[in-house]
């Protein structure tokens, strides 16, 4: 078990893999990896810029897990808050970092997610920022937990369009994954 | 009236609003969990304050390390009932601070600003 897990350690340190967190979020995880992730980032000298722009999407897609995804575990004495369960990788590659969201999403939430996703990758810097303003002054539509502007967020902080997939888990569910490439 | 004062936490910010001295400050980070929960004890003091608002000069000060997209939502409802009570007759200004390092936050006080008309709002780099 031992020798995987280093087999596991080593293939993540050869993707570039500078953090990894995969299980139950709860808000007081954000906080207290996100001030390690902001801590990491500045020893690495990458600049504020950078760093403030892959905190801000680490941020969002930690939120979006908590907020959206599929994946609860639910206290079953009581009413404490529950737990929602994903995945974000941060790494970097020859042109800046990259950050890497997922989590269990169910079918039915695709064509609405996809229609969002596409809406915002046709858009270019301007358009983003244009929109992005337009939303906050926008009541939140229904479904939405936050302000309904995590994704255009991590659009206008991305130096490439947002990429996305939803591999399918089961019958009901498939797995939403974004991927947002931050420069340097 | 009581002046609201709540301490700051890793994801919120410090609320001092003081209505003695017409200084009302925001300062730190802000990605609470749901930021309109957060934020509501605020807003219903800001509503009450402002009511009782005269001609006296009251200055809003942000100073915000990092903020979520929820919370800009928040911020911008915020100034626009500033901007509102501005537009009524009344005297105030909003001072949006931040360090010269923190290019972001520079950047998000210019958005802010480029959305609103009649309210005076300042960035002051530090």
């Amino acid at each position: 078990m031992n020798l995987e897990l280093y087999d596991f350690y080593q293939q993540a340190k050869g993707k570039n893999i500078i953090f990894y967190y995969c299980g139950p979020v709860a808000h007081a995880s954000i906080e207290g990896v996100a001030q390690t992730l902001r801590k990491n980032l500045e020893y690495a000298e990458v600049g504020s810029l950078t760093t403030h722009s892959v905190f801000s999407v680490f941020i969002e897609q930690m939120q979006n897990i908590l907020n959206y995804s599929a994946e609860r575990i639910s206290n079953p004495e009581g009413a404490d808050p529950e737990l929602r369960v994903g995945v974000v990788v941060i790494g970097h590659e020859k042109n800046g970092y990259f950050i890497l969201c997922g989590n269990k999403v169910c079918n039915e939430d695709i064509p609405n997610l996809k229609n969002k996703l596409e809406l915002i990758r046709g858009m270019n810097k301007e358009e983003l920022k244009a929109f992005y303003k337009e939303r906050r002054r926008m009541d939140p539509a229904p479904e939405s937990k936050g302000a309904g502007l995590g994704l255009i967020e991590m659009a206008r902080k991305g130096t490439e369009p947002i990429e996305y997939s939803f591999p399918p888990i089961d019958g009901a569910h498939s797995f939403f994954t974004i991927r947002v490439v931050v420069g340097r | 009236m009581q002046a609201l004062i709540i301490e700051s936490t890793q994801s919120t910010p410090s609320i001092y609003f003081d209505q003695t001295t017409n200084v009302l400050i925001l300062k730190g980070e802000s990605f609470p969990e749901n930021a309109a929960k957060f934020y509501a004890p605020a807003m219903q003091w800001l509503r009450e304050y402002l009511s009782a608002l005269e001609t006296e000069e009251a200055i809003v000060q942000f100073e915000i390390v990092y903020f979520n997209s929820s919370t800009s939502k928040v911020f911008m409802t915020i100034l626009d009932m500033l901007q509102a009570e501005v537009e009524s007759g009344k005297n105030i200004s909003v001072l949006w601070l931040c360090d010269a390092e923190n290019e972001t936050a520079i950047e998000c006080g210019e958005e802010f600003k480029e959305d609103l008309g009649s309210l005076p709002f300042k960035i002051v780099v530090l």
